[in-house]
């Protein structure tokens, strides 16, 4: 019972400190990569991470919603080159403005992060 | 726009499209397993394994459902509505429970929510002048009690000594009945006032202006003022009015202004002319009432004292006009409510009563209903609700029904007010021009939400109670249903019922005592004979009044020509019959037989008077053709007179003095007391016969009618010898042609002046036997619903007990004795506090202690019984089991 709740709390955890970054990976991935359909953000994700992110395909979803609800990305059922059918997410002009504004606040946390990071290792 | 906003927003529109959502997701979802499929079978996997990998390589989809419906939605909106959507179906489940917890809220609040408007119209709205908080009424007190009346002396006083108010006016403290007699001749209702008047109740005037100090003057000009009801509807609302005459009492009044439409005066008239009284006058006699405004830098308790030390040091130079009484100063509203206030406050605390026994009922049934729900709580809560779950729906149910039965409360309430005003008794103050909007403002409302609020707290706590205690294996157990409350419940369960007993224990005695007074108050013999007695009202004058001799002419003229009116047995005039306001008046004998002076109730009444009202005369002799004008004074006294004054001697011979020391315009000349009658009860039957003086109306001094003329009508009585309101054309019509047109108004049966002067304790009774019935009735459902429950949980125990050999009767009298001990120990405490409550009563009674033994047995008594009853039908139906059924019951 109490092994079952620790799990419980490290996947919570780390589903916590995805949450953000997954956001900022998606939009990011749409920019490059122009409409995607979620099974192709999935693969994506994988690829970059060179499967170091063990994620669920399915816990991408809740994260679609939560940028469509905000506005900056927006799906539109369409077929993709063999005919299946698939719902593809771009990019709206919001969400380009909000990558850019996340990808700097991400770049001035890292890189804040990192010098705390060396000082730590020289102290 | 903002991005938390957006999405707000769309979660706010998902709960209307779950369902297209919903498909939606299942849609996109269906597709991605379609892709992983396809790439599984490209890695050469056969077809259930490619589906197998998929789904895993998805995560679970159903937990993915779940977060992505969490994530577009609010979650917990979308479950109140599911919870709302229960709760309903719920409520259609059990249309009794919801009927009678919805019916008791309604009758709780909505008792409360209208006498609560009543008490708001009369004890606490504002008064709709200007800071109404600062203007004051001056009474005179003593050791003795208190009067509102002051005299042109006191007047004087004021004006110059009391600094710490200003506005000070002068003006009648009851209505006149003023004879408009420009066209068909009516009565209206006017005040004589001072100039001041209008300024301290800041009245505003649609047209022309307030009085001013020029027409205070003695015998200033004849100006009128008219409230904008009057001038509407008796001119038409004609603006040119403004200037131009019209008749008062067949005398020329200029009109100078009409007040706006909001204007209120109290008290409540329709006109008002100038008092003109002369500054200099030593009269003593309290004629009117004196109010003021407290200066701005002022509080009342400063005021006030700055007016004793004046009237102190006043008195010290022997310049204080009473010297046995005191100035004080009292709110306005303290002063016009006055003696309605505790009587008010007794129906308040009765009904608040009401509602907590209904709340008590409430607490019951939605114990029951919780408990028989147990199960249907296990099952939810073993297929996954959450106990946090479970209760956040009980509390929409409950909310549900609260919201109904407040909702109808209200509605009730606001309908009940309604009625109340139908039978509140005249005498209610404020109410009657403040009738049409005596119902909602925002104090009542927040008044009847606070109630809503509280009552549904209850409705909140209760299941909480219920749902938090139970294990879940103990209720989904085969027995669950069977075992019965847990001892907190029961507990629970039995204090509701006791306090419910006990509270309309409480309602119940007091009911009964206000009944025995108003019975008593019926049952009183006024002293004279009120049937078959017509009366009715003639204004007599304001400008220049009649002198005795023609005014005794003119009544004497009245009555025979009344005379002839076939059906007509006597006639008879004077100003002050029973029950209509009547002057106190000194006196001092001064015949040496035995010297004794004092105060007694003083009238005037034309011949035919005792005839009339069928008043005995125990000794000497009634007024006759002997007692003229100026034939030698004659006064007649009553039976308490007689004995109080004259304890030793004969009354009648001895000489008095009427107004001793009142000044030269009321002291009258010496009289001879020519006869005893009976007493009477004219200030109300339940107050005891004062000593009365009459005199004969043509001897009646002319600075007394000058008096009498301008507070009030004239009454004219008439004993007929067939139904009284047969003759009412035919007596209205002849009185106005023989006192040459005036109005007659105010048209009544003495049984119905009779009727009218205990209206106030009928009302009282009234409404204290509904709330008390509605307690019983509570009560009784309470006892009985309690104990039919325990019956239902004990159904296997008794099946067992009958197995071993119990007959019926031992069964119906253990379930009779759990009522029967639950109601006795709700009787005792009840007779207990009833005890202490009682008291507060005590002014409201009448020929009755607030600790009567007959109601203090008799009531207790009775409530046992209903409980016995109440708890004998289940226990009857105990007995009655089949045991072998009983036992197999569930």
């Amino acid at each position: 019972m109490r092994g079952s709740l620790e799990c419980l709390v490290k996947k919570k955890r780390s589903a916590q400190v995805l949450q953000g970054t997954l956001d900022l990976i998606v939009l990011r991935t749409l920019a490059t990569m122009g409409p995607q359909h979620a099974y192709q953000i999935a693969g994506r994700l994988q690829q970059l991470s060179d499967q170091s992110l063990e994620l669920n395909q399915g816990t991408l979803y809740p994260a679609l919603v939560r940028l469509e609800q905000y506005g900056w990305i927006k799906g539109t059922w369409g077929q993709t080159e063999n005919k299946r059918e698939a719902k593809f997410y771009e990019l709206t002009r919001a969400g380009r403005r909000a990558l850019e504004k996340e990808t700097n606040q991400w770049r001035r946390m890292s890189s804040l992060v990192e010098r705390l990071l060396i000082e730590g290792t020289r102290g | 726009m903002n991005r938390h906003l957006a999405r707000c927003l769309a979660r706010l529109r998902n709960l209307y499209a779950a369902k297209e959502a919903d498909d939606d997701f299942q849609r996109e979802i269906q597709a991605h397993l379609n892709f992983l499929e396809r790439e599984y079978l490209r890695q050469g996997l056969n077809s259930a394994e490619a589906h197998r990998r998929a789904r895993i390589a998805c995560g679970g989809i159903e937990h993915t459902r779940q977060t992505h419906r969490d994530e577009r939605t609010f979650l917990w909106l979308s479950q109140a509505s599911q919870d709302l959507r229960h709760a309903l179906r719920s409520m259609k489940r059990a249309p009794g429970f919801t009927f009678a917890a919805v019916l008791t809220l309604t009758l709780g609040i909505g008792a409360n929510t209208a006498v609560f408007s009543v008490v708001n119209a009369v004890l606490l709205r504002p008064l709709g002048y200007p800071d109404p908080g600062r203007i004051v009424e001056v009474i005179l007190a003593s050791k003795g009690g208190e009067a509102r009346g002051q005299s042109i002396p006191d007047f004087r006083f004021l004006l110059d000594r009391a600094s710490s108010v200003q506005d000070i006016t002068a003006y009648d403290f009851g209505q006149s009945e003023m004879g408009l007699t420009s066209g068909v001749p009516e009565q209206v209702r006017g005040i004589h006032v001072t100039s001041n008047y209008f300024r301290l109740f800041g009245a505003p005037f649609l047209l022309g202006r307030a009085f001013d100090s020029a027409d205070d003057r003695f015998n200033g000009p004849k100006v009128i003022i008219l409230s904008y009801a009057l001038w509407k509807d008796r001119f038409g609302g004609n603006k040119s009015i403004v200037g131009e005459a019209i008749s008062l009492d067949k005398q020329p009044y200029t009109v100078i202004g009409i007040t706006a439409e909001n204007f209120h005066s109290e008290p409540e008239a329709q006109l008002w002319i100038p008092f003109q009284f002369n500054p200099n006058s030593e009269d003593k006699l309290h004629s009117f009432a004196v109010a003021a405004r407290i200066k701005p830098d002022m509080t009342l308790a400063q005021a006030n004292a700055q007016l004793i030390a004046a009237s102190e040091s006043a008195k010290q130079l022997s310049e204080f006009p009473d010297p046995d009484f005191q100035f004080q100063l009292r709110g306005l509203r303290d002063a016009i409510v006055g003696e309605v206030r505790s009587p008010l406050l007794t129906l308040e605390g009765a009904v608040g009563f009401v509602l907590l026994i209904a709340c008590a009922n409430l607490t019951n049934l939605l114990l029951v209903r919780m408990t028989a729900r147990r199960r249907e709580f296990a099952i939810r809560a073993a297929i996954g609700a959450g106990r946090g779950r479970i209760l956040r729906q009980l509390m929409v149910e409950s909310l549900l029904l609260s919201l109904f039965g407040c909702t109808a409360g209200v509605i009730l309430g606001i309908l009940g007010v309604n009625v109340l005003l139908k039978i509140i008794p005249g005498n209610m103050p404020i109410i009657q021009k403040v009738n049409a909007t005596v119902g909602l403002d925002w104090r009542v409302l927040v008044f009847a939400a606070g109630l809503s609020i509280m009552t549904s707290l209850v409705f909140a706590i209760v299941p909480a109670l219920a749902v938090l205690r139970p294990k879940l294996t103990d209720a989904l157990n085969e027995n669950g249903s069977r075992q019965g409350l847990g001892i907190r419940t029961k507990w629970l369960h039995s204090l509701t019922v006791i306090s419910e007993v006990g509270l309309s224990l409480i309602l119940l005695i007091g009911a009964a005592l206000l009944i025995r007074t108003f019975s008593l108050l019926n049952g009183v013999d006024p002293g004279f004979d009120s049937h078959h007695v017509l009366m009715m009202t003639m204004p007599m004058g304001t400008g220049r009044p009649e002198s005795a001799v023609t005014l005794s002419v003119m009544v004497r003229n009245a009555r025979q020509q009344l005379a002839g009116i076939p059906g007509v047995e006597a006639s008879a005039a004077s100003f002050s019959p029973p029950f209509a306001s009547r002057m106190g008046l000194p006196f001092a004998s001064i015949s040496g037989a035995s010297e004794t002076s004092g105060d007694g109730d003083w009238l005037a009444a034309s011949a035919g008077y005792f005839q009339v009202l069928k008043i005995p005369i125990e000794r000497g002799r009634d007024f006759d053709s002997r007692d003229e004008s100026g034939a030698p004074l004659v006064v007649m006294i009553n039976d308490t007179m007689a004995k109080r004054y004259w304890p030793r001697h004969d009354a009648i011979g001895q000489q008095i003095v009427i107004g001793k020391g009142l000044g030269p315009k009321f002291e009258d000349k010496p009289r001879t007391i020519i006869g005893i009658f009976g007493d009477t009860r004219d200030d109300g039957l339940n107050q005891a016969p004062a000593p009365t003086m009459v005199i004969p109306d043509s001897q009646e001094p002319d600075g007394i009618i000058e008096i009498m003329s301008k507070f009030g009508p004239i009454w004219w009585m008439v004993r007929t010898r067939i139904e009284p309101h047969q003759l009412i054309p035919a007596v209205t019509e002849e009185l106005r042609k023989v006192s040459g047109g005036r109005p007659v108004g105010n048209v009544r049966t003495m049984d119905e002046i009779l009727a009218r002067s205990i209206a106030e304790q009928r009302f009282n009774m009234l409404l204290l036997s509904i709330f008390a019935l509605v307690a019983l009735l509570l009560a009784a459902v309470g006892v009985y619903g309690v104990i039919a429950y325990s019956v239902a949980q004990r159904t296997h125990e008794i099946g067992v007990r009958m197995a071993l050999g119990a007959d019926r009767s031992s069964v119906r009298n253990m379930i009779l004795r759990e009522g029967l001990t639950k109601g006795t120990v709700g009787v005792i405490c009840g007779t207990c506090a009833a005890f202490f409550f009682a008291r507060l009563l005590a002014g409201l009674l009448f020929g009755v202690s607030s600790h009567d033994a007959l109601v203090f047995t008799a009531v207790p008594l009775i409530l046992e019984g209903v409980t016995a009853a109440a708890a004998l039908i289940p226990a009857r139906r105990a007995a009655n089991f089949d045991p072998v059924r009983a036992l197999r019951s569930e």
